[in-house]
């Protein structure tokens, strides 16, 4: 079922590139909404990542995260800035529990399940590296909101992107093309 | 497009738990304003709430703050400017004293309930 071909590499890094450029528009709009306190995030720009997960190898899937950090630390200026570990710290993992959780555990668990997962993956990491980096033990004060709104944020991203899986003609299209 | 449920409902129940788990943090954290002193002997904690006054140490001489009705000063020190006298009463958390020849940093903690303060520049 996991339509990975190695046949026709061209179209798979164009995947990539769609996928990346999808990420940076969309970490542009989530960095127009105001938020209460600068680390809750709605996630929008995660959404690539999780559509990504059924068209894309892992080394490919990879390179898009790294896209995406890259994207978001140009949209929001903190690319030279310590804060690009956040955002790394934060889709690195989370894209290694949602490939991990997709290829392994797909016959159980929806892109729901997948992308809570790849949230909350997201949110401790991140939640750990402020821990260390910035605010010491005091860090632990605000994760509880922080993860509400991840968890929250999440599923409904998760919803999202099942339904674009499931009913989006251009992805049927294109997993039909690569099989 | 075959859906099951019981990993993702599986999945929210953990991350409900993590949640839960991390509320229990706020337990231990009473939100009452303290008052605490780092001087070259060590840190010392006081409860804003409680009149008192205290001495401390440092290179220059002593230094004596007041704590009384919720607010906290420098009533004197040895120090040559006196800067942190002139500083006068704080009360608020985050705010702070500092008499920097003697080596004393009176800082108050707590909860930033009572805080009038709005959101900064950075955290919008």
């Amino acid at each position: 079922m996991i339509p990975h071909s190695k046949h026709n590499r061209p179209i798979q890094i164009e995947f990539v590139a769609l996928l990346a450029a999808f990420a940076l528009f969309l970490s542009t709009v989530e960095y127009l909404i105001p938020k209460p306190l600068p680390f809750m995030r709605i996630g929008l720009a995660n959404l690539p990542l999780i559509i990504g997960l059924g068209l894309l190898n892992d080394r490919e899937y990879l390179l898009l995260a790294f896209l995406k950090v890259l994207g978001q630390g140009l949209v929001t200026g903190s690319l030279f800035s310590y804060i690009i570990l956040f955002s790394f710290g934060g889709t690195v993992s989370s894209a290694f529990i949602m490939y991990v959780l997709y290829k392994y555990g797909r016959t159980w668990i929806s892109l729901i399940g997948v992308s809570v997962a790849g949230a909350m993956a997201s949110n401790i990491t991140q939640l750990q590296l402020s821990r260390l980096i910035l605010f010491g033990d005091a860090a632990r004060l605000i994760a509880p909101p922080f993860l509400v709104v991840g968890l929250i944020t999440s599923i409904i991203l998760g919803i999202f992107a099942e339904q674009f899986v499931s009913r989006s003609t251009w992805y049927q299209s294109q997993l039909e093309g690569n099989t | 497009m075959k859906r099951n449920r019981l990993g993702d409902s599986a999945i929210i129940i953990v991350a409900v738990v993590i949640i839960a788990l991390s509320l229990g943090t706020y337990a231990n954290f009473s939100g009452e304003p303290q008052v605490h002193v780092r001087t070259d002997n060590g840190e010392f904690i006081y409860d804003l709430s409680v009149d008192t006054f205290a001495t401390f140490a440092g290179p220059v001489g002593d230094t004596t703050i007041e704590i009384h009705e919720g607010k906290v000063h420098v009533h004197d020190s040895d120090c040559r400017n006196k800067v942190c006298i002139s500083a006068g009463w704080v009360s608020r958390p985050g705010d702070w004293i500092i008499c920097l020849p003697n080596n004393v940093f009176v800082l108050i903690e707590g909860s930033i309930q009572n805080n009038e303060g709005g959101v900064d520049d950075t955290a919008f």
